[in-house]
């Protein structure tokens, strides 16, 4: 290989404060990782280089790329990937997968409960505020059975490992939860580049996303279907994730439509096609509630299909997710999940909560205030790590911003203590080196009436800037490729 | 196929045709007026014209023309509709809407044609790089060509592409045959009949990629009634406009191999006015080749609304 | 003694621009309810688009219309013939009324089963401290409604044309001024505030006794009064809502009740107008 002989871990810098997913509490590589390690070992920091342009031309040239907003310009740009694999072993696993699924599960419960006998709240286990003033709450979803009662089909539940060595989940995405072709491109550029060490791991597939999606979504086609017509409903090129909404369709073998490619007729929605309209029957949906039929809700919707919701209310057509989902993946209902999971399914929550403060309760909001440089303080409805402030990286004038937002909208805002999350060697370009990173897991999981299914792998994000918390792509996070190994 | 992606991927195909036939024409102009035989056709002033003349915007008599500026406008100029780098950019985004349903070795393909062109540095094309770059863009047109063949299932999809290839084959090449006539007219040769004989027509040729073929099939120097031949009626040329209607025609027909009864129908028009090339003699458009490509360019352009009717208006 | 309505609705849409692909929804057919039988329903449109029954997000019918080809002006014309009972607004067992009693209605049930309409909305949410009608615990549920609807009869001047269809309760508050939206939206907000659901009601009103309304579709609220179920309150006109009163859709604000909706994508203004007639036979 290359004439460089610096190996790649002799000048890593481990912080023996932070939880490295490499290394066992005694500085020891674990047994997961231990193949890995040698293997990349043998490598120098110059063949490093070298792949990593490779992989980054690869994914530059596939297209896969997403679109990043600013003020001035729209940019477009490839997800960073990273070469050193996550491995998870398979007793780890099953923990992360049966807690997932209940989750996922006692979420689909909640929601039901919601928009029916609302027992729950009846029962004051979870206050009645927190439904009636949340925006995603849909009135028009009340006494709508879903079919199959699924509410939840995909959801994208992100998982984090704090410095005590235990996962927490950190939120649960239900509304159109994102990422999922990252983790088959991940999966393809490692393979492509490294394929050597895939001989020494027995590690789980993952490119069976898609036909197990299709299958689940077919289970809960609209009554009276013999073949169901399923289409991935985009809205539109200059979407950041329109290369996911491409992938899906494509690799489920099922049309890719926009809003405009569709229409509504006897309460029926039909796609446009060359040969004339065509019945179709499940929507997977990748655009928001309120932009589903602007006949219904936001009127200045050019991503939905007027008519939409009629059809949809009278059982013509499944939408996946369901609207209204929203509701329960609104931060603040996250600080219930214990008790939803009690609740629903008379057993204990197998993945851990973190402490959330709302500041919607009165003395929470004063410890919030209080502390605030110990807490990272979120806003309950926005996506992709917008409106984050991390109190320990505020300056003066920022903390008494963050009080200030508190105190006009108290119920926008949930607290929760700044919590360490693991790191994983990752290369960084600008050093030419490996570092430690901030990494969390997303998961994927696709529900149906009869059973679900959780991905066997995941989209581990990593966060480039050195001491950075948030993963998210939009903030300038990266990911890699997730091994889920085999018993 | 939804209606707004066959419109896509039909456009799609035009535009890479047309990206084609654009630089090619750039490349075969400003080279062969090199050496040319004549001053005319060595002027650098007459090459510019034809250029404009061809990406329909001819330069006014008076205008004096800047050599840059002139190649900016139609490599590079993101502000002008029919430039090449506006063409790869429109076949992109066509391709980009269409991507569920091509392979991924075509938008690939397609994506690395793209930003090629995007970061080629303007200075560079303007002063030393026309050559590698139309090169380039001929060539990778080429590679499309073949992974549209060779990657894509032969349906509907193919169907739609080939249609937007051919078609607007046949209208570039009817333009090409437009604007060399133009410059033959100016620029005529040194024996016999001048017009006729005129170095342009070789350079015409070369402008379709049919100049060695039509050495072969000719077996002389070529003239307007033979380059005119091959290239309008020939249907054994590819670049012919006879060949691209065939092409039309029978891709048309595997979308719906009925409607050709239809007389409102995409299938019947285009098999009428194929119906009418086929049996036409080189010598009844010779005399008024004008009238001709006014005549063709309609019947083009009438196909292109028919077909936008009955498939991409929903 | 019963009464037979024929009530017609015309509207003419007008693009500066053509417009290619557009759906319209109208919220204009009466319902069908205890009080009102429909006896007839004719709609055209001047295009001759495809049109269709349908439900809103509510349950209350609707028409929606698509059309596909290029236009500039199209025009919409409803009619129907509706046998509306006689309603006494004032029958009912006064004592069966309770007291005001801000406490009952804080029951978890009572507030679930209601919190569509308890709730406030963009478009009912009252500006802090405006001094506004305070119910009288001394007086009854009804009595205490019965009072705000002249409160908001007097507080508001009938104006046609200052307000718009989304106009904030607090521009209102701060002119002054307004139309039936505006009152009923003043009137409902002013209701849940005190826990008492309260919701907007679009429909037409028989014009023969000269009530404020023009010739457009009216709006009033309907309001939960315990121990009675929904009563109609139109405060444009310090009424009860009676046998005048032809009632369409019921939703949380206007904005469940437009008449009109349109989804239409092209450059420049469009024009729209709209007029409503209401004649009966007896």
């Amino acid at each position: 290989m290359s004439g460089d002989n610096t190996t790649i871990f002799t000048s890593y810098d481990r912080n023996p404060k932070l939880y490295d997913e490499l290394y066992d509490p005694d500085g020891k590589v674990t047994k997961v990782y231990k193949k890995l390690f040698k293997l990349y070992g043998k490598h120098s920091i110059a063949d490093y280089y070298e792949l990593n342009n490779k992989a980054k031309a690869s994914f530059f040239n596939q297209g896969i790329t997403f679109r990043v907003y600013s003020e001035e310009k729209t940019n477009e740009k490839i997800f960073p990937f990273d070469l050193f694999p996550r491995i998870i072993g398979a007793a780890e696993w099953e923990h992360i997968e049966s807690g997932v699924k209940q989750r996922c599960l006692a979420l689909n419960k909640f929601l039901w409960d919601l928009y029916h006998d609302r027992e729950i709240l009846r029962d004051g286990v979870v206050p009645l505020e927190l439904v009636t003033t949340s925006e995603n709450y849909l009135d028009q979803m009340i006494g709508v059975d879903p079919p199959g009662g699924i509410y939840t089909h995909i959801s994208g539940t992100d998982i984090i490992r704090h410095n005590d060595g235990k996962f927490y989940v950190l939120e649960d995405n239900i509304r159109c939860p994102s990422g999922v072709s990252y983790v088959l491109s991940n999966r393809t550029a490692l393979k492509r580049a490294l394929f050597g060490v895939f001989n020494h791991y027995n590690a789980h597939t993952v490119t069976n996303y898609a036909e197990n999606l299709l299958e689940l979504l077919e289970t809960v086609k609209p009554a009276g279907v013999d073949i169901p017509t399923t289409v991935v409903l985009t809205p539109g090129m200059y979407n950041s994730a329109f290369y996911e909404h491409s992938y899906l369709a494509k690799t489920m073998g099922v049309e890719l439509v926009e809003g405009r490619d569709l229409f509504v007729e006897n309460d029926f929605v039909y796609m446009k096609t060359i040969a004339g309209p065509e019945k179709v029957d499940i929507i997977y949906r990748r655009i928001d509630d309120a932009f589903l039929d602007p006949l219904e809700f936001r009127k200045d919707s050019s991503l939905g299909v007027p008519g939409l919701f009629a059809a949809y209310k009278k059982g013509n057509v499944t939408i996946a997710n369901a609207p209204g989902t929203g509701v329960a993946d609104d931060k603040a209902v996250y600080t219930y999940m214990p008790d939803i999971i009690r609740y629903y399914l008379d057993e204990e929550p197998i993945l851990n909560n973190v402490k959330t403060y709302h500041c919607s309760r009165k003395d929470e909001l004063e410890y919030v205030l209080e502390h605030i440089r110990e807490l990272v303080v979120k806003p309950v409805d926005e996506a992709g790590g917008y409106g984050i402030s991390i109190g320990n990286t505020l300056t003066d004038e920022q903390v008494e911003q963050v009080r200030k937002d508190l105190r006009a909208s108290p119920r926008k805002y949930v607290a929760q203590p700044i919590l360490s999350l693991s790191v994983h060697p990752t290369y960084i370009e600008e050093s030419q080196s490996f570092e430690q990173r901030h990494i969390d897991l997303r998961t994927f999981t696709v529900m149906g009436p009869e059973k679900s299914f959780v991905l066997k792998g995941g989209l581990t994000r990593v966060a480039l800037r050195k001491g950075n918390l948030i993963v998210n792509s939009s903030q300038g996070g990266g990911s890699k490729d997730t091994w889920v190994l085999k018993k | 196929m939804l209606a707004r992606v066959a419109d896509n991927l039909f456009w799609m195909g035009r535009y890479i045709e047309r990206a084609e036939h654009t630089a090619r024409y750039l490349n075969v102009n400003y080279f062969s007026s090199l050496d040319a035989p004549n001053t005319t056709s060595q002027s650098r002033d007459f090459v510019l014209r034809s250029m404009l003349f061809l990406v329909g915007e001819p330069a006014e008599k008076s205008e004096k023309l800047d050599e840059d500026k002139v190649l900016y406008r139609i490599g590079m100029d993101r502000g002008f509709s029919p430039s090449i780098i506006n063409s790869i950019s429109y076949a992109r985004e066509n391709a980009l809407s269409a991507r569920d349903l091509i392979s991924t070795e075509l938008y690939e393909s397609i994506n690395k044609f793209y930003h090629f062109a995007d970061s080629y540095p303007t200075k560079k094309f303007v002063k030393t790089g026309l050559y590698e770059f139309t090169s380039q863009v001929t060539e990778m047109t080429a590679v499309l060509r073949g992974k549209i063949r060779g990657t894509l299932l032969h349906d509907s999809i193919y169907a739609i592409i080939m249609m937007g290839v051919n078609l607007e084959r046949a209208l570039q090449i009817t333009r090409i045959i437009n604007a060399k006539y133009n410059d033959a007219k100016k620029s005529p040769g040194s024996y016999g009949d001048r017009f006729r004989n005129s170095f342009e027509w070789t350079t015409l040729l070369k402008c379709a990629e049919s100049y060695d073929m039509m050495r072969r099939h000719y077996k002389k120097t070529p003239n307007s009634l033979c380059t005119l031949e091959f290239l309008i009626l020939n249907p054994r040329c590819p670049r012919s406009v006879m060949n691209s209607l065939n092409q039309v025609y029978r891709h048309v027909r595997t979308l719906d191999p009925l409607k050709i009864h239809d007389k409102d129908s995409t299938a019947f028009k285009v098999g009428k006015v194929r119906a009418e090339y086929q049996f036409k003699r080189i010598e009844d458009i010779e005399g008024d080749v004008q009238a001709f490509i006014e005549h063709i360019l309609n019947e083009l352009s009438e196909i292109g609304i028919q077909m936008e009717k009955e498939f991409f208006h929903y | 003694m019963a009464q037979l309505y024929t009530i017609r609705y015309t509207a003419e849409n007008h693009y500066d621009h053509p417009v290619v692909e557009a759906s319209w929804q109208f919220l204009i057919v009466p319902q069908e309810n205890e009080t009102q039988s429909l006896v007839r329903i004719d709609f055209s449109n001047s295009r001759n688009a495809r049109w269709e029954f349908s439900q809103n997000g509510f349950g209350f019918i609707t028409i929606r219309v698509r059309n596909r080809h290029e236009l500039s002006d199209i025009s919409f014309e409803a009619a129907f013939e509706l046998i509306k009972e006689e309603v006494n607004p004032f029958a009912f067992d006064l004592s069966e009324v309770p007291p005001y009693n801000p406490e009952n209605l804080q029951d978890m049930g009572f507030r679930l089963e209601h919190q569509m309409f308890l709730k406030p909305t963009p478009l009912t949410r009252l500006p802090e401290d405006t001094g506004c009608f305070r119910f009288d615990h001394g007086r009854n549920c009804l009595e205490n409604l019965a009072d705000l609807n002249t409160w908001v009869y007097k507080a508001l001047k009938y104006t046609p044309g200052l307000t718009g269809v989304d106009t904030p309760l607090t521009e209102v508050l701060e002119i002054r001024q307004g139309v039936c939206q505006d009152f009923s939206h003043l009137f409902i907000g002013i209701a849940r505030a005190h826990g008492i659901p309260a919701r907007y009601v679009s429909g037409y009103l028989h014009q023969g006794m000269g009530y404020a309304g023009d010739a457009q579709m009216h709006a009033w609220a309907e309001a939960l009064v315990p121990g009675l179920g929904w009563c109609g309150f139109d405060p444009t006109n310090n009424l009860m809502a009676a046998s005048d009163h032809i009632k369409v859709a019921h939703g949380r604000d206007y904005a469940d009740c437009a008449p009109i909706k349109g989804v239409v994508f092209g450059k420049g203004d469009n024009r729209s107008n709209h007029q409503v007639q209401v004649t009966s036979q007896q």
